[in-house]
């Protein structure tokens, strides 16, 4: 308790360090894409964490912004061109670092979903048994072992991949593939009785990874960077990002994702 | 041993080598042809995506042109369908229309309003009472409403209903399955999808799936041919690439939306690869399956695989690199070998005579020399034995010298046969033959030995056409009676042999 206390009011000083930061200039009509990926957005619905955010930082910015939904594939595509300004629930690496700047507002771990009939017990398992095949999303990276684990897996020409979550679920029900790299925003599917009781989950290693806004560095300046990097900042201090978490998780597990 | 074994090393190492860049060759044609393959899969990937957004941004103007009239407004549809101007770029779309959503208690008023509007003939079929209906009130261009009456119930149908329901609910484009559009006859089942979008009561709240479904005023939509709409994908697909699209994603005839004309599920084999994929396209909610196998014309896009050639090549070389080391390594050798026969041949030839092959005068004076020696310390005695041939000149000068060689040739023969083996005999001059007789035990011995060459001598040699008949005159002289060195001996030799020519009665004559 005493070292929750201690974060939170370190984030409430790094807020006041960042409320410094000038708001967002409106020059312009912004434009940010979500994807359809769980519980971060759900184009069935129309609703989601990312949707959620999106209305939050719009508001708060006071600027206009176009809102798309996009396969997170072209997203990156349209980020690195310019011509698009943000999407929400990115994680960097060095040849995103390139073209994206990045305002961090949750992390969280990766777990391998398996088949329980392939007999998968641990990742050396799916990775050593050459008839197994995993479902990617296109474009999405990992945590470092899982990034490996795919990296390696499509090197010998066993990954398949999809545009989405759902073909995944299905294939991964049919046997086409018999494993898939899935988040805590995935959780929800997993209460299907069909898949939930021919799959089980196996945690990467791997330290949490941060989630956040990703902004394109061609289309804004680093100033721009910075002030709506400072309106994520004032989102977590105040504590609405981790409400906007809580309608979707349970409130310990909310807790986890927003406090890194 | 050691210069054996080089070539051998040579040829491993070389063969090893060869394996080596092969084996690199190989496996970066392997990699570049699987990330060109990968690269034309995204490619495709992203042609069809970036259409499909292209067409969703279109029928959104229709979505937009609603939201901005407040109604499903019949003049403006047309008069905005046809600003559009579809052309080629747009041959996917067959027809861009208006669905409207209908409780069952307005469908009355709606009969009477599509009346009003001239539809005479309008009815809502399937017939059936239903608690709604979602019919289609106008289809652009309206000459495509000639091959199917407006009026159809959409949603009496579960693969476009799935699809207007999602609409419905997300606010968002939806793609519908695999359908036959309503305008296609029965008989041509050409493979079909609708994307639809939703329209809303203006100024009303739609934040929700309640509120959607409450405000909703009916759907637009745009429908397509699976081919046209492949056809109008931007530029060519890759070249060497056959593909199918499957919609969902169970692979099957049932699911097949299109396939082009070189399409095999197998795919060949390049390079030792069978490159295929099948990749999962979420467009506008729906999910197409692409499947993609490269064909040979693919590889051949890219360029010749050398890996055979350095196969080949390196193999070839190896060969060639242990030859050639087998020659370094083996060559002083073959070269010490070669001199040691010619030496040989040069030693013999410098103590034989060339026409005979008997010793010459040389090789006979060292063997007397040692005999000499020999007989001086065991106080041995042994002959030396002088031989002329009788006539050999005027053979000479009547047949000519090749048949004066011949003859001396067989003369030499003869000589062999009539001496004993430890004897040594060698030709000194023209006609003129000495013969060495070791270890003579008795002085008759020697003479018994010229008996017997002259016995040789005096039969008849057939020399081509030619019978040919000589004799021999010999003179012996023994060690130590007639003298005790060379000189000596050779002179009493020769002189015995002289007075045995010049004597018809005693042609073998001691000194």
């Amino acid at each position: 308790m005493l070292i929750r206390s201690v974060f939170c009011l370190l984030l409430a000083l790094g807020a006041l360090g960042v409320a410094q930061a000038a708001a967002p200039t409106c020059s312009r009509t912004f434009t940010l894409a979500l994807h359809d990926h769980g519980l971060l957005y759900s184009a069935d619905t129309d609703t989601g964490i990312d949707k959620d955010v999106a209305d939050e930082l719009i508001r708060r910015s006071g600027c206009q912004v176009t809102v798309s939904v996009l396969p997170r594939s072209r997203i990156w595509q349209l980020i690195e061109s310019g011509a698009l300004d943000f999407s929400l629930s990115g994680i960097t690496n060095p040849a995103r670092d390139k073209f994206a700047a990045f305002a961090w507002y949750f992390s969280n771990k990766y777990y391998l979903l398996v088949r329980k009939d392939t007999g998968v017990r641990q990742l050396a398992d799916f990775e050593g048994n050459e008839r197994l095949r995993l479902g990617v999303i296109r474009s999405f990276r990992y945590s470092d072992t899982a990034n490996r684990l795919v990296d390696q897996l499509h090197h010998d020409d066993r990954v398949t991949l999809a545009g989405g979550l759902a073909p995944l679920y299905q294939t991964l029900l049919l046997n086409h593939i018999q494993g898939m790299i899935i988040e805590p925003f995935d959780y929800p599917a997993l209460g299907e009785k069909k898949l939930r009781e021919i799959t089980s989950i196996i945690e990467f290693n791997d330290p949490a990874v941060p989630h956040g806004l990703i902004m394109s560095r061609q289309a804004l300046s680093a100033t721009e960077q910075e002030s709506w990097r400072a309106l994520v900042q004032g989102m977590r201090a105040d504590g609405s990002m981790r409400r906007i978490f809580e309608k979707y998780f349970k409130p310990d597990m909310a807790a986890m994702l927003v406090n890194f | 041993m050691r210069w054996r074994l080089l070539p051998l090393l040579v040829l491993a190492l070389a063969l090893g080598l060869t394996w080596l860049v092969w084996t690199h060759e190989r496996e970066r044609s392997r990699t570049a042809l699987r990330a060109q393959f990968d690269f034309a899969v995204r490619e495709t990937v992203s042609r069809v995506e970036q259409r499909m957004a292209a067409y969703e941004q279109l029928v959104r103007g229709v979505q937009a042109l609603f939201a901005t009239t407040g109604r499903l407004d019949r003049a403006a549809l047309r008069t905005y369908v046809d600003t559009l101007q579809l052309d080629a770029n747009f041959s996917g779309i067959q027809d861009i229309g208006v669905v409207q959503h209908l409780p069952a208690s307005d469908k009355d008023q709606h009969l009477t309003e599509m009346r009003r509007l001239g539809l005479d003939d309008y009815v809502i079929y399937p017939e059936g009472q239903r608690d709604r209906y979602a019919p289609i009130i106008q289809r652009e261009p309206e000459l495509r409403s000639a091959l199917a009456p407006l009026g159809f119930d959409a949603w009496t149908e579960p693969v476009r209903r799935q699809a207007m329901e999602r609409a419905r609910d997300s606010g968002m484009a939806a793609l519908s399955g695999k359908v036959r559009l309503a305008v296609d006859p029965a008989t041509r089942a050409t493979p079909g999808f609708i994307l639809y979008l939703p329209v809303f009561q203006p100024g009303q709240p739609r934040d929700s799936v309640a509120q959607r479904r409450a405000h909703l005023v009916g759907w637009v939509y745009a429908s397509f041919h699976m081919s046209d709409f492949v056809a109008s994908l931007y530029g060519a697909l890759a070249p060497g690439l056959s593909v199918a699209f499957f919609d969902d994603v169970v692979l099957s005839d049932a699911s097949l939306l299109y396939r082009s004309t070189d399409y095999s599920a197998e795919p060949q084999t390049l390079a030792g690869l069978k490159l295929s994929a099948n990749e999962y396209l979420v467009l506008a909610g729906h999910t197409w399956t692409l499947s993609v196998s490269a064909l040979k014309e693919f590889q051949s896009s890219l360029g010749r695989d050398t890996s055979p050639v350095i196969a080949v090549t390196g193999i070839w070389l190896s060969l060639m690199l242990a030859v050639l080391a087998w020659l370094l390594g083996t060559g002083r050798d073959r070269a010490l070998r070669l001199a040691a026969h010619m030496t040989e041949e040069l030693r013999h030839m410098a103590q034989h005579d060339s026409l005979t092959g008997l010793p010459n005068r040389a090789l006979f004076s060292d063997r007397l020399n040692q005999e000499l020696s020999r007989a001086r310390r065991h106080e041995d005695q042994f002959a030396v034995m002088f031989l002329d041939l009788d006539n050999f000149k005027p053979i000479n000068d009547r047949f000519g010298h090749a048949v004066g060689d011949l003859l001396l040739q067989q003369v030499a023969r003869r000589l062999r046969l009539a001496i004993r083996e430890s004897d040594t005999i060698g030709r000194i001059g023209g006609d003129e033959f000495v013969v060495l007789m070791p270890e003579l035990a008795a002085t008759e011995a020697a003479l018994n030995v010229a008996e017997k060459i002259r016995e040789a001598l005096r039969q008849p040699f057939q020399i081509e056409d030619h019978t040919l008949l000589i004799s021999c005159s010999v003179g012996i002289a023994i060690y130590p009676d007639d003298g005790t060195d060379e000189i000596s001996l050779t002179k009493s030799a020769d002189q015995a042999m002289y007075r045995a020519k010049a004597s018809t009665r005693e042609p073998a004559a001691r000194s």
